[in-house]
C-alpha cells in the first residue's frame, strides 16, 4: 500500500474522534436543554431560554414566571450533572490505565467509598462548613480517596505485581469496609432528617445543586483534564506494561503517583458535591474506545464529553421516572450500570 | 558498541558490538531478565554501569536512552483495545513532547516500521485479535519506530510455534541493528547470534562465538544436560543433539 493511502487510513482516528467530539457536544446541548425543560413543572423552550437570558444579563427574575426554578434550581443541576458527568468518564479513563484494568473503576475500586468517609467525618467532626466552596469537604474527601486508593493498590500488590483481580477484589473489600463505617457514622450522628439528607446524599444524588457548588467541580475537572492530557501519551504506554513504558522514557513511579493524585483529587471533589455515583468511569471509557480507539490524546476528551451527556440524562431519569418522588441518581446508574458489568465481564471470559 | 553491566545478581560482563547479535542464554533463574532489564532501565543496577556506544545511560534522561535503547520486554498482550497503528505509535514516545500531535514524521516511520515486519496496511486491525507470531512482529515494529542504535529483546519467540519463531529471528538477523537478546533455545541462539554470553546462578559462565561456547562439557554443567554438537546439515551452524533420554548425573553437584 502507498504511504498516502496508509496515512489517510490512519487518519480515519483522529477524523472519528472529532466528528464524536461534534456530534456529542451537540447531545450535550440538547439533554442540558431538556433536563431544564422536564420535570416537577413542565417550562416551555421559550421561557428557558428568556429566563436563562435574564440570568446571564444578570436581571432580576420576571414575576409571574417560572425564572426563579429555571436559574436558580434546573440550570446549575443541569450543569452539575454534566460536570460530575464529565468528572467521572475522566477518572475512570485514568484510574483504567493507571491500574491496567479496564474493568476498573473509582467506585469499584473503593475510592469512592474513601471519599465518602473522609467527607462524612468532616460533617460529624463539624469541619464541613469549610467556606460557601465546600472547600473543606472537598479536602476531606480527597484525603479519603487518596488513603484508600493507596491501601487498595498497596494490598493488590503485596507480594509483587499485581492481578486484575486481586485488585478488584481488594477494592471491592476495603470499599465495603469504609462504607460500612461510613454509615455507623452518620446513623449515630443522632438527628433524623440530617441523617437521611446524608444516606440520600451517599448514595449518589445532584440535589445540592446551586450555583456556588458547581465552582469547585469545575475547576477540579479542567485541571484534571488539562493534567491527564498533558500525560496521554505516558498512560498509552503503561497499557502496554510497566517495563514497556520504562523502556519508552516513562518514569513508571513518579507517573502512578501523579495519577493517584489527580484521580484521588478529582473523585474527592466529586464525591463531596454528588456523592459516589458508581459505574459511570466503568461504562463511559468502555463506550467511548469503541469508537474513537484506545490512545488516550482522544480518548479522554472524548469520554468527559460523553459522560458529561450520560449523566444529564441519568438525572433527568431519576427526576422524573417517579411521579411524586426523586431517585438517588447513583441508584440509576447501578440499575444501569451493573448490568453493563457483568456483560462486559461475560465477553471477556468468552475471549479468554 | 559495548553493553557491560554489573547487576544486582552478580558481576556480569556483556559487549555486543556494532550491528552483532549478541544471545544471552542460561537455564531458567540465571538472570537474563535481570540482566537485560537493567539495560533498558526498568531496573536500576546498584553497582556497574550500562554503556551505549560508550555513553553511560544513566548519564542520560530516561526520555534520551529510550531513543537508544528500544526493548521487547516478556510483556505481550494488553486487555485494552488498541488498534495496531497505536502500539507501534507508541514507539514514538520518547520523541514526543506533552500535548503535541502525530506529525509527519510519526506516521511515515510507523508506515516503515510496519512495512519493515512484513505488516504494512495493518494499522488498523484490533491488536489483540492478531496471532501470537503478527503480535510479536507488530511489537518489534514498536521497538524500531523508536529508532533505537540497540534492541533488546527478552525471549522474543516464547510461545510462539515454529514457524513463526523462524520469521521473528529472521526479521532480526535482517534488521542488522546491533541487539541483545534472551533466548531459551539454545539451537536457535546458535543460529542467529553472532555471539553467545552463558549465565549461570547469576554470573556469566562463558563468553564467545557460538561455535567456541557450545560444548558438551558446558551444556552438561550449566544446564545439566547431556548433548553432542553436531555441524548443521543445511546451514553448517552448530547443532545441539539433546539425548531426551537422561540428564547429567554430576549436573547435582
Amino acid at each position: 500500500m502507498a504511504p498516502a493511502a496508509v496515512e489517510r487510513r490512519e487518519r480515519g482516528a483522529g477524523v472519528r474522534a472529532g466528528r464524536a467530539g461534534i456530534a456529542l457536544g451537540a447531545v450535550l446541548l440538547v439533554a442540558l436543554t431538556a433536563s431544564v425543560c422536564l420535570g416537577s413543572t413542565r417550562v416551555p423552550l421559550g421561557e428557558v431560554w428568556s429566563a436563562v437570558e435574564r440570568g446571564l444579563t444578570g436581571q432580576a427574575p420576571a414575576p409571574g414566571t417560572q425564572d426563579l426554578i429555571v436559574w436558580r434550581l434546573r440550570v446549575p443541576r443541569a450543569l452539575l450533572a454534566a460536570v460530575v458527568g464529565a468528572g467521572l468518564g475522566l477518572v475512570g479513563t485514568a484510574v483504567q490505565a493507571l491500574v491496567r484494568n479496564p474493568l476498573a473503576d473509582p467506585y469499584l475500586l473503593g475510592i469512592s467509598s474513601g471519599a465518602s468517609l473522609g467527607a462524612v467525618s468532616a460533617i460529624v467532626l463539624g469541619a464541613g462548613a469549610g467556606g460557601a466552596l465546600g472547600l473543606g469537604l472537598s479536602s476531606a474527601a480527597f484525603a479519603g480517596a487518596l488513603a484508600s486508593f493507596a491501601l487498595v493498590w498497596a494490598f493488590a500488590r503485596r507480594g509483587g505485581g499485581f492481578r486484575p483481580l486481586r485488585l478488584v477484589l481488594a477494592g471491592v473489600g476495603i470499599g465495603q469496609f469504609l462504607s460500612g463505617f461510613t454509615h455507623y457514622l452518620v446513623l449515630r450522628s443522632g438527628d433524623e432528617q440530617q441523617t437521611h439528607g446524608v444516606l440520600f446524599w451517599l448514595m449518589g444524588s445532584l440535589g445540592g445543586a446551586q450555583w456556588t457548588t458547581l465552582a469547585a467541580p469545575t475547576a477540579a475537572v479542567l485541571l484534571g483534564l488539562a493534567a491527564l492530557l498533558a500525560r496521554a501519551r505516558a498512560l498509552n504506554a503503561l497499557l502496554m506494561g510497566d517495563e514497556t513504558a520504562a523502556s519508552l522514557g516513562v518514569d513508571v513511579t513518579r507517573l502512578r503517583r501523579e495519577l493517584f493524585v489527580v484521580t484521588s483529587m478529582l473523585t474527592g471533589v466529586l464525591v463531596s458535591v454528588s456523592g459516589a455515583i458508581g459505574f459511570v468511569g466503568l461504562m463511559v471509557p468502555h463506550a467511548c474506545r469503541m469508537v474513537v480507539g484506545g490512545d488516550h490524546r482522544r480518548l479522554l476528551p472524548v469520554s468527559a464529553l460523553f459522560g458529561a451527556v450520560l449523566l444529564t440524562v441519568v438525572d433527568l431519569i431519576a427526576r422524573t421516572a417517579l411521579p411524586d418522588q426523586e431517585l438517588p441518581v447513583g441508584v440509576v446508574t447501578a440499575l444501569i450500570g451493573a448490568p453493563t458489568l457483568l456483560y462486559l465481564l461475560d465477553r471477556r471470559l468468552e475471549r479468554g | 558498541m559495548a553493553l557491560s553491566g554489573r547487576t544486582v545478581v552478580s558481576g556480569v560482563h556483556i559487549v555486543a558490538e556494532e550491528g552483532e547479535i549478541a544471545g544471552l542464554i542460561g537455564p531458567n533463574g540465571s538472570g537474563k531478565s535481570t540482566v537485560l532489564r537493567t539495560v533498558y532501565r526498568h531496573l536500576r543496577p546498584q553497582a556497574g554501569r550500562v554503556l551505549v556506544g560508550g555513553t553511560d545511560v544513566r548519564t542520560l534522561t530516561a526520555v534520551e536512552s529510550a531513543r537508544r535503547v528500544a526493548a521487547l520486554p516478556q510483556e505481550r498482550g494488553t486487555d485494552f483495545e488498541l488498534s495496531v497503528h497505536e502500539v507501534v505509535a507508541m514507539g514514538r514516545t520518547p520523541y514526543k513532547r506533552a500535548f503535541s500531535g502525530e506529525d509527519r514524521t510519526d506516521t511515515d516511520t510507523v508506515a516503515a516500521a510496519l512495512s519493515r515486519v512484513g505488516m504494512s496496511g495493518a494499522g488498523r486491525r484490533r491488536f489483540s485479535a492478531l496471532s501470537g507470531g503478527e503480535r510479536q512482529r507488530v511489537l518489534l515494529a514498536r521497538a524500531l519506530a523508536q529508532d533505537p542504535q540497540v534492541l533488546v529483546l527478552d525471549e522474543p519467540t516464547n510461545h510462539l510455534d515454529v514457524r513463526h519463531q523462524v520469521e521473528l529471528l529472521t526479521l532480526l538477523r535482517d534488521q542488522r541493528r546491533t541487539t541483545l537478546l534472551a533466548l531459551h533455545d539454545l539451537n536457535a541462539a546458535a543460529s542467529v547470534c553472532d555471539r553467545l554470553h552463558v549465565l549461570h546462578r547469576g554470573a556469566v559462565v562463558a563468553s564467545g562465538a557460538p561455535r567456541e561456547v557450545l560444548t558438551p562439557e558446558l551444556l552438561a554443567e550449566v544446564f545439566g544436560v547431556r548433548a553432542a554438537v553436531v555441524e548443521h546439515p543445511l546451514t553448517g551452524d552448530p547443532l545441539i543433539a539433546f539425548d531426551h533420554r537422561g540428564a547429567v548425573e554430576a549436573a547435582a553437584v
